[in-house]
């Protein structure tokens, strides 16, 4: 804990440079003219699904080098921000920058930025976890050794050399998580948007994956997740932003969402308190 | 139980027409096809009354099979047309498939197939009411037999079809098996074609009296032999029926406990290789290349490893051989439809893709967060069907010339096959891109019916048909010129096919990236 304790109060200098050497990309690097300071900044994005606003409206900047929650109740919006965020759903307004670039102008430059793992959407799963890791870094471009390479490390780190020929389908669901894990690490982004990343892993792959992505933030890299557990969230993020209703109720370094409080009572605070719950008398072994 | 699942069935049907203008559109459509139909039938039935029972006996046996041959084909070889209840959504109600079976089998008498095959069941009645009342009862008892017989034909054919695609020890075993029927088939429509259609006709009533025997036929034959005077006969086919009936329904509880138990969507099995996408060869290549080889090898593996796949290839290569063998059977120039056998799969194949994109699922998201390359995307999806494609539409074709003994037409046929396999590929190149419609998700059964959007579905395969036609009209133009006109241009055919189809091939990958690259997301969000 010491380190992300550092981290929050340190800026690190010199936050990007190595790993990018052997990226086999189709796209020139862009320069981000933002400067290092902020890796990702959505401004004014609205999504309107027929008659709902799903998100109405959000501005967020995303420090680079941060771990940075977002949080949010069932149905807040998550999901549809991050999609806007990395280039799968198209914002109906608003623009998103990740290091300078521009996602929905320039996205064959933007996308070997982004490192993305979804939630709910599904995954070649007629491939084995090998190959589904080879074919997204191929999908990319990369060479094939470097592919070859990587697949062994990330499967190594995230436990998953055992499931060696097994096809992704088989898979239980956690291990499905932590293979598309590796499907949005292979091409060594600089900012990792991760949709509830931690969710059905169990404890111990839970940890290799935090220490895989404290790691990864240490050395510069960004990681944008999504969570419902505020306990966890309080644990590896450093920044945090509270969304409600398709808006940002409360962002920045968490001690300052905090404000003192713990991060579940502030939520519940921010999102009107918590309404009573009627009592289910029925619901009790006796009543039959 | 059966009044709560014939009660579901309606409230979906209610709750589908309701969400969807094109589905009601279509049923009524139906609807009104099926009452055309109706005045001709009974007329037909009248008039086959005043027959003798000979001729009564054959119409009616021979056409009787061939509803139940439908019912029986139609759902394995067109996916997407069995819209009974998921016996999946079950499972977890813990009710047994046996208290499940009788519900599932009334509920799927609602449709407008199934009811129009009701009436015509009972139209037999009409063609025996001038016989006595023992043919009369035969019929009438018999008719809801030949229905039950229709609708559980169709619910084992698809759920067994379901299964053996499913795991790859079965998928290979019908594999060998279906290769050979298909080759135990070609000396019988040899035989037949030689025959020809006069020929043909004489043998109906042999034809009809083998059929007689087969489960196809039993329902309509009983009635028939009871009018013939041979009431041992009739009873005795009855009674085989009946036994077939209750055979049918054991064999498809046996499959729905099965599938309660085992659903069909987990692939149970490893492969040899834990990594077959790297490419063995490390060389350097651009970007977009890779991605494309990628891709072609992945979809390569899906028409082995994913049902659906495998649905479709069953549909655009045995389809065309029963077609053709169908119609060779009928005209008076078999060998012309033999050579244009290569052309006719071409043509399913490559148009059978039109949807592609769409077999990915919300998986295609990988391909967006990449960033692909429009063109990349394209002809790597092209390639993993060319691949395997082209070398078969070549053997058909050449397998066609051969069965018509017209060699000096080969190179005519070759070229048909190829550019019409190019053609239609560079259609779905464009179209999958386009105009997406759902198809059942991957590890759903595959011959279901998918719901929610019968209008995007209809669009989609008429238009993509059509541009196929036209995109194909120049070769098969040339074609039909050296088949009927003047053979020298058999050259020239060959020439145009292949040099043709790979120009329109790659305009269609280029046009298709461009597509795929303006939409990628809004794709994605249609898959969704």
């Amino acid at each position: 804990m010491a380190a992300l304790e550092a981290r929050g109060s340190h800026p690190r200098p010199g936050l990007r440079a190595p790993v990018r050497a052997t990226r086999g990309t189709y796209c020139v690097r862009v320069t981000a003219a933002a400067g290092p300071e902020r890796a990702v900044v959505l401004r004014g994005l609205v999504k309107r699904f027929g008659a709902t606003l799903a998100v109405a409206g959000i501005d967020l900047d995303i420090p680079a080098g941060s771990f940075y929650g977002v949080v949010g109740p069932n149905g807040a919006g998550k999901t549809t921000t991050l999609s806007m965020a990395t280039g799968l759903l198209v914002p109906d307004a608003g623009t998103v920058h990740v290091h300078g670039v521009d996602v929905w102008r320039e996205p064959a430059q933007a996308a070997p930025l982004l490192g993305v793992l979804p939630d709910g959407l599904r995954l070649f799963d007629r491939l084995t976890g090998p190959e589904l890791i080879s074919y997204a870094g191929l999908l990319r471009g990369m060479d094939s050794h470097v592919v070859a390479a990587r697949r062994d490390d990330l499967l190594g780190a995230l436990d998953l050399t055992g499931a060696g020929a097994t096809l992704v389908a088989d898979y239980s669901a956690g291990m499905t998580k932590k293979v598309a894990l590796a499907c949005a690490l292979v091409h060594a982004p600089r900012v990792l948007v991760l949709d509830e990343p931690f969710e059905a892993v169990d404890p111990v792959s839970a940890t290799a994956i935090r220490t895989i992505l404290q790691q990864f933030a240490a050395n510069g890299g960004t990681v944008v997740m999504s969570s419902h557990v505020m306990a966890l969230v309080e644990r590896v993020c450093d920044h945090v932003a509270v969304i409600g209703a398709g808006r940002i109720l409360a962002a920045g370094p968490l001690d300052e969402v905090r404000a003192g409080q713990d991060l579940e009572e502030r939520f519940v605070d921010l999102l009107g308190g918590a309404t009573e719950t009627p009592e289910l008398s029925w619901l009790r072994p006796s009543s039959g | 139980m059966v009044a709560t699942l014939v009660r579901l069935k309606l409230r979906i049907l209610r709750h589908t027409l309701r969400r969807e203008v094109w589905r009601l559109v279509l049923m009524i459509i139906g609807i009104l096809w099926a009452l055309s139909m109706l005045p001709s039938v009974i007329g037909g039935m009248l008039w086959l009354s005043e027959q003798g029972e000979g001729a009564a006996r054959d119409i009616l046996v021979v056409a009787g099979t061939l509803v139940v041959g439908g019912w029986t084909l139609i759902p394995i070889l067109v996916p997407g047309m069995d819209d009974s209840l998921d016996i999946e959504r079950f499972a977890t109600s813990g009710t047994s498939a046996r208290r499940l079976a009788p519900g599932l089998l009334v509920a799927g008498l609602v449709s407008v197939p199934a009811v129009f095959t009701g009436l015509v069941a009972f139209a037999p009645v009409l063609a025996w009411h001038r016989q006595d009342w023992q043919t009369l009862a035969l019929a009438v008892v018999c008719a809801p037999l030949a229905v039950v017989t229709c609708l559980l034909h169709s619910r084992v054919c698809t759920a067994l079809a379901a299964r053996m695609l499913s795991s790859r020890r079965s998928r290979e075993t019908s594999a060998v098996l279906g290769l050979l029927a298909a080759v135990l088939a070609v000396p019988a429509v040899l035989a037949l074609g030689s025959l020809g259609l006069e020929g043909a006709l004489e043998k109906v009533p042999t034809i009809a009296q083998v059929l007689g025997w087969t489960p196809l036929g039993l329902p309509w034959a009983a009635p028939s032999a009871m009018a013939v005077g041979d009431r041992t006969g009739a009873l005795a086919r009855l009674a085989l029926c009946v036994v077939w009936v209750l055979a049918l329904v054991v064999a498809w509880i046996a499959l729905l406990q099965r599938a309660l138990v085992r659903p069909p969507s987990r692939s149970g099995q490893a492969r040899r290789r834990a990594d077959a996408m790297l490419p063995r060869t490390a060389t350097r290549r651009h970007p977009g290349v890779v991605a494309a080889a990628a891709v072609a090898r992945r979809g390569l593996r899906y028409w082995t490893a994913d049902p659906r796949y495998m649905g479709s290839l069953l549909g655009s290569v045995v389809a065309p051989v029963l077609i053709v063998m169908l119609v060779a059977a009928v005209v008076d120039t078999p060998a012309a439809v033999a050579l244009g056998l290569g052309g006719f799969m071409a043509g399913t194949i490559g148009w059978g893709r039109h949807n592609d994109v769409a077999y990915d699922g919300t998986a295609f998201w990988l391909h967006v967060a990449a960033h692909v390359p429009g063109w990349a995307d394209r002809l790597g999806r092209t390639l993993a069907t060319f691949v395997w494609a082209a070398p078969v539409v070549l053997l058909v074709s050449l397998v066609g010339a051969a069965l018509a003994g017209r060699w000096e037409l080969a190179p005519a046929a070759v070229g048909l096959g190829f550019g019409v396999l190019c053609g239609g590929l560079a259609v779905s190149a464009v179209a999958s891109a386009l105009l997406p419609y759902p198809v059942p998700e991957a590890g759903a059964n595959p011959y279901a019916a998918e719901m929610g959007a019968v209008g995007a579905t209809m669009v989609a395969q008429l238009v993509s048909s059509m541009a196929t036609l036209v995109v194909c009209a120049p070769v098969g133009a040339l074609y039909a010129l050296s088949l009927w006109v003047q053979d020298s241009l058999a050259g020239v055919t060959l020439v145009v096919g292949l040099v043709g189809g790979v120009l329109t091939l790659a305009a269609g990958v280029v046009l298709g990236g461009r597509v795929y690259d303006g939409r990628a997301p809004r794709l994605l969000a249609r898959l969704a």
